[in-house]
């Protein structure tokens, strides 16, 4: 039943008899960071809107994230509009504390997010505006849109042949926890993110004996080097040309990081700033895991070919077994869910290709929190959300406070 | 669980160089050697085939070589003969890795977690080890009180003449002990409380948490103004973990952490690393001297008269008996 529309008769069945869809100016799409943001500065824009959200919680995804999770990114760079971190918190924030300053963000600025509230239908409304529909039945009709479910929306989870007969346990990293379930048991996490390289150092933390399967190259940078944290040294060098940064950013991580290729991690020949703002890939900011790596206790293989009853194969021909399979494999954006004709608006991987501005040729959409640039996601979270109430208000003719 | 079950730090990173180390773990003889890839090695520090000390021999790239007859063993512990190719032959081996500046041990098949040592807000300083003659639990004994700090430190802690105004509280939790001192910090030098940005009749806060697996005490200390309760910006982390080398003598291995970021104030703060180095090393040498000096050294606290500072010590045993050991609570009490 997903992506279909609901039948008329149900979905008016909801709504009180008689009555059109209700109309506000404004309607946010998630009450995670990105939307939270962009509330607050609707909010203070005098611009009126609704917050929708699919599940019963604000920012239900971080609360969800594995529990050793810190921002990668300095508390400084980090705050959405409005609200600095406490001074007492520590530089990268932990997730618990994270979900509890989004908590605090909303009932400061007054945003109820109606709760329950998935969006399956999001539609141009005949004339002008976007009309609105969600799994519950509500009907909504808005001047303006802000979609914000973000990038992890929902897991992507690939399968390999013989995955079937393989007798042991597979899961995406989005269920998993800690590590405390797996002690003594041999893990292979699949794929170099940052969620795989943590959750690799978490398993062998809790006394596990975890692996990490590797398919294609990767740029492996320190999270802080000689004291300054990766994000503020690449802001630094998002500054100059980007060959220029390419090799000072390579140059900088092999020298933190030394050698790399002969323990199956190779470096992608293109340079760490180019993937991040052509690719949008952004590099493994190490904690701890590569000095696991290199001393033997982590061991890594290339990508999966398939599986076997007891364990994997690997491209190669090597075999090895495991207890548990490890998908730390990202997650999907799925914007086809709530709006159709999504593909001429997304990119190859399925992200938005406008980011914190109106859309070309769709009137009052918006999008924000789908991109990842090397400055921070919720750094420009914070910047794409004042940027769309300054544009929202000056449509509107409302002058923003504050 | 046993003894050699946990994670356990035996020498910081600094100590072992290219050459093979021998140590001594609750009572075992070790060998830790550096591989020429970057691993490390912990094997028993006796050659399996004639009974020489490993900890005398050279590392050849991947291989600790013994000194008598040249068999060479990896990390793992296999090991051969140069004289008979075809011979098997093994040491035995334990899970040996470097982290946080420490070399870290634990037996091979033990499947303990390895403590989280990643304070969020901190910045690592130094590690540094003493060895204290005296058996574990009288030394955690020391370290988790604060009623000594008046008489036995020169600069952390609490005046004697007003210890009564120290309020001491303990909390516990199945596998942990918290202690939390709260009271007027003692005479400093001028200069001294100037570049730790402390302030003359500031209250001094001394909390630690003691955990068991392996044992270790987290200290968190920081300064704050006696009138808004706002604290100081320069706070001090430090975890000391107790390893036995045996029944009468404890490795005390300690990671410095301070919240000042390191090259902050114009780098004065990295300036201030080796003074912090300095005092905090002074004052652990203090504490040891103290402690060897006891008349009894006995682990046991029956027969002990314990004041109001000492609530934590029987909790520290229950756990230490049942976590660390793995045996009844009350075999230690």
């Amino acid at each position: 039943m997903r992506g279909q529309p609901l039948e008329p008769a149900r979905a008016d069945a909801s709504a009180p008899p008689g009555q059109g869809p209700e109309r506000t100016d404004t309607v946010v799409i998630g009450a995670g960071p990105a939307g939270l943001a962009a509330a607050a500065c609707l909010g203070r824009a005098g611009v009126p809107y609704v917050v929708l959200e699919r599940e019963q919680q604000v920012a239900p995804v971080w609360r969800r994230h594995y529990e050793r999770l810190c921002l990668h990114t300095v508390k400084e760079q980090s705050a959405l509009p409005f609200m600095p971190f406490p001074d007492d918190w520590p530089r990268y924030v932990p997730r618990a504390r994270f979900v509890e300053y989004l908590e605090r963000y909303a009932e400061r600025f007054g945003i109820r997010p109606r709760f329950g509230q998935e969006v399956t239908e999001l539609v141009p409304a005949a004339g002008a505006g976007w009309r609105v529909r969600t799994a519950a039945g509500s009907r909504l009709e808005a001047e303006r849109v802000v979609v914000a479910t973000g990038y992890t929306c929902e897991p992507c989870v690939p399968s390999w042949p013989g995955q079937e007969h393989y007798r042991g346990q597979v899961l995406h990293s989005a269920r998993y926890r800690n590590g405390a379930p797996f002690s003594g048991r041999r893990v292979l996490v699949v794929g170099a993110g940052n969620s795989g390289a943590e959750i690799a150092l978490d398993l062998w933390e809790a006394g596990a004996r975890p692996a990490l399967s590797v398919r294609g190259p990767v740029h492996v940078v320190p999270r802080d080097l000689l004291g300054t944290p990766a994000q503020r040294s690449a802001i630094l060098l998002s500054k100059l040309p980007l060959w220029l940064a390419d090799a000072i950013g390579s140059t900088l991580a092999r020298l933190a990081m030394g050698d790399l290729e002969r323990y199956g991690l190779r470096r992608p020949r293109c340079g760490p700033l180019t993937q991040v703002v052509r690719y949008g890939r952004i590099p493994w900011i190490d904690i701890g895991t590569v000095a696991l790596i290199k001393q033997g206790q982590l061991p890594v293989f290339p990508g999966i070919e398939r599986f076997t009853e007891r364990g994997v194969r690997f491209a190669g021909g090597r075999e090895e077994e495991f207890d548990a399979v490890l998908l730390a494999t990202g997650y999907r954006a799925r914007l086809d869910r709530l709006l159709a004709g999504a593909a001429e608006l997304t990119d190859e991987r399925g992200y938005p290709r406008w980011h914190g501005r109106e859309v070309p040729g769709r009137p009052g959409l918006y999008f924000i929190g789908f991109a990842n640039p090397i400055s921070g996601a919720l750094r420009e979270i914070a910047l794409e959300a004042r940027r769309i109430a300054a544009a929202i208000a000056a449509r509107r003719g409302t002058v923003p406070q504050g | 669980m046993g003894e050699l079950d946990h994670w356990q730090p035996v020498r910081t990173s600094r100590e072992l160089g290219r050459r093979p180390l021998g140590v001594r773990l609750a009572g075992q003889e070790l060998v830790l050697f550096r591989t020429g890839d970057g691993a490390i090695g912990a094997l028993r520090d006796v050659c399996p085939h004639r009974g020489m000390r490993l900890s005398l021999g050279t590392v050849q790239g991947e291989r600790l070589v013994c000194p008598y007859h040249g068999w060479r063993f990896t990390a793992a512990g296999d090991g051969e003969s140069p004289g008979t190719p075809k011979l098997y032959a093994c040491a035995e081996a334990f899970a040996a890795l470097e982290r946080h500046g420490a070399i870290w041990v634990k037996s091979r098949h033990a499947t303990a977690r390895f403590p989280r040592l990643e304070p969020a807000g901190y910045f690592p300083v130094r590690v540094l080890r003493h060895t204290v003659r005296a058996p574990l639990e009288v030394v955690l004994d020391n370290f988790t009180e604060v009623e000594h700090t008046g008489t036995t430190h020169l600069f952390l802690g609490y005046p004697t003449e007003r210890l009564a105004e120290v309020e001491t509280r303990v909390e516990t939790t199945e596998d942990s002990v918290r202690v939390i001192n709260r009271g007027p910090q003692r005479w400093l030098p001028a200069p001294l409380e100037r570049l730790f940005q402390i302030r003359t009749g500031d209250v001094f806060t001394d909390a630690w948490t003691t955990c068991f697996s392996p044992v270790y005490t987290e200290y968190d200390q920081w300064w704050a103004d006696p009138r808004t309760g706002a604290p100081r910006p320069y706070r001090i982390k430090v975890f000391v973990f107790f390893t036995p080398r045996d029944g009468e003598s404890t490795e005390l291995v300690s990671l410095l952490y301070t919240s000042a970021p390191r090259w902050g104030r114009l780098g004065l703060n990295r300036l201030l690393e080796p003074l912090l180095v300095l005092l905090v090393d002074l004052e652990v040498r203090l504490d040891r001297r103290m402690v060897e000096n006891l008349a009894d050294k006995r682990p046991s606290l029956r027969g002990r008269r314990l004041g109001r500072f000492d609530k934590a010590l029987g909790e520290n045993r229950r756990r230490l008996a049942r976590i660390y050991y793995g045996c009844e609570e009350q075999a230690v009490l």
